[in-house]
């Protein structure tokens, strides 16, 4: 199906379903209410079948190329209808899974992830081990037919409300770093899985800290090769920066407009507001279209890599700079305001705090561009 | 009548043209050289990617090659010719420089190193009816001579009166807007060449220059310097890109400021990694520096493009959604 007759349809769909679709809670809802209905969003969007478009046949979808999933999250979002952060775990884990898993296991589990049935989480982090994601130690020892899991993980999204976990383990030697780690897709309701969450500064229980004791888990859960599970992670990073960009860089293309909207109903017209609004937009254009031009590459086959990390650093600088303008050009309202306009402001603007830390942190980023964009060679 | 030129064609096109305006003792010699590689021509059948191709190598070169206006007098549909050139808007600024005051017409603005020698003058005039362009005797636009920051001498500021009746209309029917939306997209790809050359020579500095017994290139605070401004030119240099297929005026304003604001970080950045030598007269970096400084004010520049910007969307209350799929 061609983008733009996809654009169409999906819209008129949008519009048509607007009642069912608009979130019923107001402002920023609770996390349980928002997981509700990013659910039902997400299962309206599969049984229509726009849902499936640009996901392989194999798992439930119905082909078509990923530019088509890049629309839905960019019409979703132009129209506030569901949560952008969880729909990020879909398009960060489901390619990986699909690339790596045995082809049986991502067409069993695969298409209840699609259709918001399910969610899964992404068991990274550790205590320990953060940028230097290479030195985590959650062990995975082989047993007969399996593995059995121990350590912890930190920072892990959305666990709560999750089925499963893409989870990197140590399998070679502790001092192994990245040429002994394994990508396994784990069961949360595995015994021996226990998390406690952890609340945000933005007051949301976005995450938590996870312990495996003794956890089995079979060998046909095992995602790409033994010990090959680096390759698996750096698999996930471009489509991490691809299409969920596209997505969240809609979400603040219409914060910006909210912006320009409130800025002038206040009558705020002077050239010094101007001047921080058109400093804003334009680092939100310049983002969206360098992932433009990353999302024509994805669509035509090409191989991502680290260039995305571009992307990344253009999208986290323009989300703080919105957010910074913001809190200039609506003096003292996320501040002392607690109206539901003001009380979205004030989560967003402390939640791009994070932009710079998840998924690479600014430093990393930058360390990355330095090394292997401008060859600029090793670190002292 | 417009054409799309292949990959190839153009990287052949862009080295020939570098090459070109570097040997070219001055503007006037690289004015002829583009000339006699085709330069009108192809401005003539593919206007968008000619300008960007050569204003790419015109800023990577560092050349005072005055072909800006060629791009001007070609979007207003005047002739583009080496004994012609345009009055440039006013720093900072992207109104017509001329303004009718009764008889007299006003002329504050930019002229390029090509009206030292151009026997006709393409000149904006704002008149109760709109903004028109006119042909104007260059013999009358000679000002006092400037020297400015920038010892190239590409542009200098020109404040006089002429009689309205030196005014000649002209049949062309390009519009004013347009031709600002076009000379920004190629100032754009100017800057952009000139900050990839300074960002070039900060790196090939940072990996040569030992301190501390290695490379400075070592040094984190050296490295992300260099990683921003390869950033800022990435992301500015999509949104010029993508004007070649979308003549939205608001995009080429944002393709100018975004590619100025990435000079300017460029700028200082390279400045700082290459420290005491890159101060000095003897190396070439101020030359890039100057001249950067100087292009960023044409036809708006980082610091009031967003003003602009910024106003229109004020006054509309919404932000409209640039960049399709
Ligand atoms: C909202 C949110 C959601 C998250 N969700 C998940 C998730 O779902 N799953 C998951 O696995 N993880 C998740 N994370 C964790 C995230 O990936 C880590 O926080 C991140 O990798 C950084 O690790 P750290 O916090 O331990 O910081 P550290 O690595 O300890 O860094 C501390 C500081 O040192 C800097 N630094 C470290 N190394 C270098 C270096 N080499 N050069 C220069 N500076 C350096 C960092 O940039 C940072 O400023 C989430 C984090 C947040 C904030």
């Amino acid at each position: 199906m061609d983008p733009e007759t996809f654009r169409r349809d999906l819209g008129a769909w949008l519009d048509d379903n607007a009642n069912d679709l608009t979130p019923p809670y107001e402002g920023i809802g609770s996390m349980d209410a928002h997981m509700a209905h990013y659910s039902h969003v997400k299962r309206a969007l599969f049984d229509s079948g726009f849902g499936r478009y640009g996901w392989p046949e194999s798992v439930g979808g119905l082909g078509g190329s990923p530019l088509l999933r890049a629309i839905i999250g960019e019409e979703i979002n132009f129209r506030d209808l569901a949560d952008p952060n969880a729909w990020t775990m879909i398009e960060v884990l489901a390619p990986t899974v699909i690339d790596f898993a045995p082809p049986e296991l991502s067409a069993r589990l695969v298409p209840p992830f699609l259709r918001g049935d399910e969610m899964w989480c992404q068991g990274f982090s550790e205590p320990d081990a953060g940028s230097d994601l290479a030195s985590l130690s959650c062990r995975a020892a082989e047993t007969d037919g399996g593995w059995v899991v121990n350590g912890q993980k930190i920072w892990t999204s959305f666990i709560e409300y999750s089925q499963r976990c893409v989870l990197l383990v140590r399998t070679g030697q502790p001092e192994s770093a990245h040429r002994g780690i394994t990508a396994l897709l784990v069961d949360i309701d595995s015994p021996g899985i226990s998390y406690s969450p952890i609340e945000t500064m933005h007051g949301r229980r976005d995450f938590a800290e996870v312990h495996f004791d003794d956890v089995f888990v079979p060998s046909d859960r095992l995602l790409g090769e033994v010990n090959g599970g680096w390759r698996v992670a750096m698999d996930i990073l471009p489509y991490e920066r691809s299409t969920t960009f596209w997505h969240r860089g809609a979400l603040l293309h219409r914060r910006f407009s909210d912006l320009v909207a409130q800025v002038s109903a206040a009558g705020n017209r002077g050239d010094a507001a101007a001047k921080a609004l058109g400093q804003a937009f334009q680092w939100i254009v310049a983002f969206r279209s360098r992932s433009r031009d990353t999302q024509h590459q994805l669509a035509a086959g090409e191989q991502l890599g680290v260039e995305t990390s571009v992307d990344k650093i253009l999208i986290t600088s323009a989300e703080q700079q919105l957010f910074e303008t913001a809190r200039d050009l609506l003096p003292g309202v996320m501040e002392f305001d607690d109206d539901l306009a003001a009380a979205l402001w004030r989560n967003d603007y402390l939640y791009s705090k994070a932009a710079t830390i998840y998924g690479g942190t600014a430093e990393i980023q930058r360390n990355i561009v330095a090394r292997r964009l401008l060859d600029l060679g090793p670190e002292s | 009548m417009s054409q799309f030129i292949d990959a190839d064609d153009l990287a052949l096109l862009a080295s020939s043209f570098e090459a070109a305006m570097a040997d070219a003792p001055g503007p006037s010699e690289a004015d002829q050289a583009m000339y006699d590689l085709g330069w009108a021509e192809l401005l003539a059948s593919a206007p968008g990617q000619g300008a960007a191709t050569a204003f790419s190598a015109l800023g990577a070169t560092g050349s005072a090659a005055s072909l800006l206006d060629d791009v001007v007098a070609n979007a207003l549909g005047a002739e583009t010719a080496l004994q012609s050139c345009c009055v440039f808007p006013t720093p900072h600024k992207a109104d017509a420089p001329g303004r009718l005051r009764g008889d007299t017409v006003i002329v504050d603005g930019l002229l390029s190193a090509r009206a030292e020698t151009a026997v006709t003058t393409v000149l904006g005039v704002v008149t109760e009816s709109g903004v028109g362009h006119f042909a104007v005797d260059a013999g009358l636009l000679h000002g006092p001579a400037v020297d400015g920051i920038d010892p190239g001498r590409a542009y200098r500021r020109i404040v006089v009166e002429i009689p309205a009746e030196a005014l000649e209309p002209t049949a062309s029917e390009g519009s004013w807007e347009s031709a600002v939306a076009t000379a920004r997209v190629a100032l754009a790809h100017q800057l952009l060449g000139g900050a990839r050359w300074m960002l070039g020579e900060a790196r090939q500095h940072a990996i040569d220059r030992a301190q501390f017994g290695r490379p400075v290139a070592q040094f984190q605070a050296i490295r992300h310097k260099l990683a921003e401004s390869l950033v800022q030119i990435e992301g500015a240099a999509s949104v010029a890109g993508a004007c070649l297929h979308d003549p939205d005026p608001m995009l080429a304003a944002l393709a100018k400021s975004l590619a100025g604001q990435a000079a300017r970080t460029t700028a200082t950045h390279a400045q700082q990694v290459l420290a005491g030598i890159g101060f000095t007269a003897e190396h070439r970096f101020h030359y890039w520096l100057k001249r950067m400084l100087v292009v960023d004010t044409l036809f708006g520049s980082a610091s009031s493009i967003p003003v602009e910007i910024g106003q229109h969307l004020l006054s509309e209350g919404t932000a409209p959604r640039l960049i399709q799929l």
